[in-house]
């Protein structure tokens, strides 16, 4: 971002611009107007002014579906941060050799598409599936554990997902950490902990909390996971939205509800610049 | 997205321009047929080629309402024949976009089953011929329910717990749990559709999977040990595992009919006569049956049908027109308590 020397760059950018206006401000303005409209009877909407789609939302059904998200995003995001927070920190110490080797593994998985990697997971998990024989052969388990189509197992799809992003945040910003502070944590009499607690993890905590909204912002909306692992009985304002749209044609309750998702989303971003007082997203620029 | 699918709708359109235009320029030997794709078999539609010598140009949507939308642009014309669902046919015969039928012109007419006549989207018969009917069933397992299943009623049973699989249609399940009360699927009062959820809450418990797409799958596997489901899901479960039964639910079916007709300015509607009538035929309509895999609605094909898929294709003859009960369209404002009842059924199911 700099602002001074942009007449240039400017015009280069001129399709980038008339791109974010026709296909992302638009419709966001359509979604807009589309909220405040009237379901037609039969199909479709009609256009007449109503509060009544937001009013909707306030029912206490709808509302808990947007509990159930922040819920299901929380949980996600607390054994995203266990698993990828030390993943990405020693990741960072390796050789420049094994820092290659490793960051290629993690992005292997993403050559396939993550829909197909979702359906390895209902192979793993259904009943007589890999899980299932595993330990049924080693003797741990009797009969099916019956895992699919449960919370855990949602959970379990909703990390996997993500936790690569957290990696790729957390190792970014412990790659510029100066390892040399930490010694001289460690020279002054600092114990292991303490040299990480004050040292290490003030550092990297930018990183951190951009892999936390890397994290919890898409797993509002990555409601297809709860679908499929999950038997659709944990409903996600993303699989309400689209039941809405799909299903039941009620399209101004559905924009509504996308409107209200879009506005819980911005303020949980609001919120993280103003705790971390940063303004770009460390490890995506 | 609602531009990006607008773009795309526009892009069908022009598409579907230019086929009319390639329709005109051909000449009368061509029959514009719109429907879902995948539902005649390939030779059937060569067969009908050769024997008439009209070419068919096959014309796909995805969703009713993109049809609706569609011949609404059109203006009842550009489509010879349309093969929709019941209730979106209801609209287009309101709308005016569909012709009377001369049934005079289809000598096969009188091999309809009686059965799927009447109904409420085209209760004179005037307008439609029926083709598939979808008809809700519950399919199951008998060694995992450890017993016979007679109706929905059975699915509430404490000994199903977290074995039943559901459909992900709100019409077609709380309309399940209408009939366990003793309603009918289309009640428009809040009160009675409220206590279908109350129910429905009872058998959250024994709810394992609700879902759409191949839900047969999870039967088959043993995922869960009794499902309600679309027609053709059964009847894929059935022949894929003989010892799986079906039940025709005690307190009624429930069934969808998807029907043809002839949208009002259609360019060549003597074409549309001509496969209409081609496909009624007894032994063509038995094949087309047998590859869609939803109940035959022409009782000459039923004996047409071979012995192993019969069972699965055609209704006991034991039943009546008072057994069944089509789902129709409701009011905007019954049907968001469907959806509110269906919100808190699914979330209730852990």
């Amino acid at each position: 971002m700099k602002p001074k020397k942009k007449n240039k760059g400017a015009l280069a950018a001129l399709p980038l611009y008339i791109f974010t206006l026709v296909f992302v401000l638009g419709p966001l303005l359509y979604m807009l107007a589309l909220s405040f409209m009237t379901r037609a009877e039969t199909w479709g909407v009609v256009p007449e002014f109503t509060l009544e789609n937001y009013a909707n939302i306030f029912q206490p059904v709808y509302l808990s579906t947007f509990w159930e998200s922040i819920k299901l995003a929380a949980l996600s995001t607390v054994l995203v941060v266990l698993i990828g927070y030390p993943f990405g920190y020693f990741m960072a110490k390796l050789t420049a050799k094994w820092k290659k080797r490793t960051m290629m593994l993690l992005m292997i998985p993403f050559w396939t598409s993550s829909l197909l990697r979702l359906y390895g997971w209902i192979i793993i998990f259904r009943a007589g599936g890999v899980l299932d024989s595993v330990l049924m052969s080693l003797h741990i388990t009797s009969g099916p554990l019956k895992l699919l189509y449960t919370y855990p197992a949602v959970v379990v799809g909703m990390v996997y997902a993500l936790v690569p992003f957290m990696i790729f945040a957390v190792y970014s910003s412990a790659e510029k950490l100066d390892f040399s502070l930490v010694e001289a944590a460690r020279d002054l009499g600092a114990t292991p902990f303490k040299a990480f607690w004050t040292v290490s993890l003030k550092l990297t905590l930018p990183g951190l909390l951009s892999g936390v909204v890397l994290t919890f912002v898409p797993s509002m909306g990555l409601f297809f996971i709860a679908d499929i692992l999950g038997g659709n009985k944990v409903v996600l304002v993303g699989s309400l939205i689209q039941e809405q749209l799909l299903k039941a044609h009620n399209w101004p309750f559905a924009a509504a509800l996308s409107v209200a998702l879009l506005l819980l989303t911005t303020l949980l971003l609001f919120l993280y610049r103003k705790a971390a007082g940063v303004k770009d997203l460390e490890g995506l620029v | 997205m609602k531009k990006i699918i607008a773009l795309f709708l526009m892009v069908l359109v022009c598409v579907g321009a230019f086929a009319g235009c390639s329709g005109g320029s051909g000449g009368n030997g061509e029959l514009v047929l719109y429907t879902w794709e995948g539902m005649f078999p390939q030779e059937v539609l060569d067969g009908f080629t050769e024997e008439t010598g009209i070419s068919i140009n096959y014309a796909n949507f995805d969703y009713d309402e993109t049809m609706l939308a569609r011949l609404e642009a059109a203006q009842g014309g550009e489509y010879d024949l349309v093969l929709a669902d019941d209730y979106i046919i209801e609209t287009v015969i309101q709308e005016g976009l569909a012709q009377k039928l001369d049934t005079s012109k289809l000598e096969n007419w009188g091999s309809i089953n009686p059965l799927y006549q009447g109904q409420f989207y085209d209760p004179a018969d005037e307008y439609t011929v029926p083709y598939g009917a979808g008809v809700q069933t519950i399919v199951y397992d008998p060694e995992v329910v450890g017993g016979e299943l007679t109706g929905y009623a059975d699915l509430w049973d404490p000994a199903l717990a977290g074995n039943v699989g559901l459909i992900a249609n709100y019409r077609v399940i709380n309309g399940m749990a209408l009939k366990v009360l003793g309603k009918s699927y289309n009640v428009e009062e809040a009160a009675d559709i409220q206590a279908a959820g109350q129910k429905l809450l009872e058998l959250a418990p024994n709810v394992r999977l609700i879902k759409d797409d191949n839900l047969q799958d999870d039967l088959i596997s043993g995922e869960v040990g009794a499902a309600v489901m679309y027609t053709s899901q059964a009847t894929l479960a059935l022949t894929t595992r003989p010892d799986l039964k079906v039940v025709f639910p005690e307190e009624g079916i429930g069934f969808g009919i998807m029907a043809s007709f002839i949208p009002s300015k259609a360019p060549n509607p003597e074409a549309a006569y001509k496969f209409i009538d081609y496909i009624l035929q007894p032994d063509v309509a038995a094949q087309c049956f047998e590859f869609l895999g939803y109940y035959c609605t022409n009782k000459d094909a039923e004996e047409k049908i071979s012995e192993e898929v019969r069972p699965y294709l055609t209704l006991p003859d034991s039943f009546s027109k008072e057994d069944m009960e089509m789902i129709e369209n409701i009011s905007a404002e019954a049907m968001e308590e469907h959806e509110k009842v269906w919100t808190e059924f699914k979330a209730a199911c852990e």
